[in-house]
């Protein structure tokens, strides 16, 4: 078969003590293929991560490698190196003798474990500390050491676990480059555990959202952006308008902030069913009279501004309290009397949004 | 720039200073010019003299002592380590938290009992019509000479050093970083493996300073091989006592202690350098 899932989560749950981490995980993770799973602290991203390691055992269900299953192969048995949150680089160990590591308790012998040690640490570039201790480098140094570690045993699969968390924000990308780089390269699957939109987003393939140990949506980039699936993936994205309401049967949403046009694309909606509405804010805009035509419109009163760069953000609060954003150029926002407190309209085509049916 | 000397960092610095003055230094300075004493019809008397070193380093009992007591010592620390190993490795990754208080506990316990009693305790069990030879008699075995040998004393230095190794060993196994084992684990290194591949070298400060203690301890202790070990072989501690004893050589016995911390201040050295050989500055 061409598209046998590298690994597959079969209805795997994991509790602690009467906490439940994971709830019910089925998830196929692809050959070849750079996986982000994204989340905020507790969602279980990290105990999905390490029972693929062998270092969690799934209290209920099946966890398959390459087909067979691996929920009673002890980690050492496992082919699953990881990258971990601390690195957990071996102190008392220089670089090339942590590199080694892997090799040596695989019995390969010493001449060809040094070279092959020596050769991933001139792919990563740190041949010149290979005698140095792991106290004596930087931050993104010892991020090397620890890929080339992971990587010597020349693995199918890596897992990382927030590897770039301990890093500023420069090194950061750098660091985002060099792993995109190796995974394009090696052609391995990488399964990167992050709380991170950006890391998530920019590079991986399929993006991964849990909350409360449930997967929320499985998808690109592009399509979770665009189309989140629940309102908590919208909320969790952070750059979108919500709405949640109920439908009147005529294609609008009565929500807390009037009535709203439902997308006229998708099936109609019953009278009485609740749903959600979703705004991009790039999709929103801005004015100081009451807009014209065939929009949906909320007033709302500025309450902060955000720079980011080309763009700034508006965020405002609308009668009831709900909080809204519009992004805009600046150019655009000159020409808008932008102060805390001022109230504006913000304004949408009812064609630009989303809807979300609740289940 | 210099540091000025106030009042105030004089009131927490010179309470130390007047007591490592007045119990280390000046008792030290007193046994090196006692070294150089002479006596003369069992009488001491001031003087600057070699002669007593000249004397005892000239003597084959004296070297034979040594070494004998070098050599206890060393295995003492060495079995000491490798027996309470297991235990702290237990109790530090084995147990629950509140089992591991409850060990904690039980290894201060035998601080409480002064070791003269523990050892002679030990005298009650080993002595030839002891209790372990009455069981053994019980079930038809000769019984076995135990009580006055290299074996006792060894038993005695055990008791000694054990609860103290096990507690300096756990508070270094305690702090080892769950992940470096995890990681271990995840680079194929199995369980047995990992304890030699990364615990022990993780613990290595803590374990070696374990060993030194029970080196210290025994190597300078006089209960275990008078009372377990009967006196023979002697060790240097015995052999200080008996130099005093005949004929008031004070002198001598000063000799022989200034060669025990000479000796000990060598191992102590060696030992930390060892501990901490190849970390990072």
């Amino acid at each position: 078969m061409q598209n046998e899932p590298l690994v597959t989560f079969n209805g795997v749950i994991k509790k602690f003590g009467g906490f439940v981490a994971v709830q019910k995980l089925d998830l196929e993770i692809h050959k070849g293929e750079f996986l982000a799973i994204m989340g905020s602290s507790g969602c279980g991203k990290t105990t999905t991560l390490r029972m693929l390691a062998g270092l969690d055992a799934p209290t209920e269900g099946e966890i398959r490698l390459s087909g067979k299953p691996i929920n009673d192969l002890p980690t050492w048995q496992r082919d699953t190196p990881m990258v971990w949150q601390s690195l957990a680089l071996f102190p008392f160990l220089n670089v090339i003798e942590n590199v080694e590591f892997a090799l040596k308790m695989r019995g390969v012998g010493a001449k060809e474990r040094r070279s092959r040690a020596e050769n991933w640490l001139e792919r990563m570039q740190i041949s010149e500390f290979a005698t140095r201790n792991i106290a004596q480098l930087s931050g993104g140094q010892r991020q090397r050491v620890a890929l080339a570690r992971s990587l010597v045993v020349e693995p199918e699969i890596l897992l990382l676990d927030e590897p770039l968390s301990a890093l500023d924000a420069n090194l950061k990308v750098r660091m985002q480059s060099v792993l995109q780089g190796l995974q394009q390269e090696l052609g391995i699957t990488f399964v990167y555990v992050t709380h991170s939109q950006s890391e998530a987003f920019s590079m991986a393939d399929r993006v991964v959202i849990m909350s409360k140990g449930v997967v929320e949506q499985v998808g690109t980039a592009q399509e979770i952006y665009r189309a989140p699936k629940t309102r908590f993936v919208a909320e969790f994205l952070g750059s979108s308008n919500i709405f949640s309401g109920k439908c009147d049967g005529n294609g609008n949403l009565e929500t807390a902030v009037g009535k709203l046009h439902l997308p006229k694309a998708g099936t109609t909606q019953r009278k009485g069913q609740s749903a959600t509405i979703v705004i991009l804010d790039t999709r929103a805009h801005l004015s100081v009279t009451q807009p014209k035509g065939d929009v949906d419109f909320v007033r709302a009163n500025v309450i902060g501004e955000e720079f980011t760069g080309a763009t700034a953000t508006i965020y405002l609060e609308a009668e009831d309290g709900s909080e809204l954003r519009v992004q805009k150029d600046h150019e655009t926002l000159a020409a808008l009397p932008i102060n805390v407190g001022q109230s504006l309209y913000v304004s949408w085509q009812p064609n630009e949004t989303h809807l979300i049916p609740d289940v | 720039m210099r540091k000025r000397i106030t009042l105030y960092s004089l009131t927490f610095s010179l309470p130390l200073l007047l007591w490592q003055l007045v119990f280390f230094v000046f008792p030290l300075a007193f046994l090196v010019a006692l070294s150089f004493w002479t006596v003369k019809n069992f009488r001491m008397e001031p003087a600057f003299d070699t002669i007593n070193w000249v004397t005892m380093y000239g003597r084959s009992v004296f070297w034979q002592s040594y070494g004998l007591t070098l050599a206890l010592a060393a295995g003492a620390s060495v079995l000491t380590s490798i027996l309470a190993f297991p235990c702290s490795f237990a109790i530090a990754f084995k147990l629950t938290p509140k089992m591991r208080q409850l060990a904690i506990f039980m290894m201060v316990i035998p601080f409480f009992t002064s070791y003269l009693v523990r050892v002679y305790s030990w005298q009650i069990f080993l002595s030839d019509n002891g209790i372990i030879n009455g069981l053994l008699g019980l079930t038809g075995l000769e019984p076995i000479g135990m009580l006055n040998t290299v074996f006792a004393t060894m038993i005695g230095y055990l008791t000694l050093c054990f609860p103290l190794v096990v507690l300096l060993q756990l508070f270094s196994l305690m702090f080892i970083d769950r992940t470096l084992i995890e990681a271990a684990h995840n680079l194929r290194c199995g369980r047995l493996r990992t304890v030699f591949e990364v615990v022990i070298p993780s613990a290595r400060v803590g374990l070696v300073v374990a060993a030194l203690f029970a080196f210290i301890l025994s190597f300078g202790d006089f209960v275990s091989p008078v009372y377990l070990g009967g006196g023979d072989p002697t060790t240097l501690s015995i052999l200080i006592t008996d130099t005093t004893k005949s004929g008031q050589q004070w002198p001598r016995a000063a000799v022989i202690a200034l060669t025990m911390i000479g000796t000990l201040l060598a191992v102590a050295f060696a030992a930390i350098s060892f501990a901490y050989k190849g970390r990072g500055k």
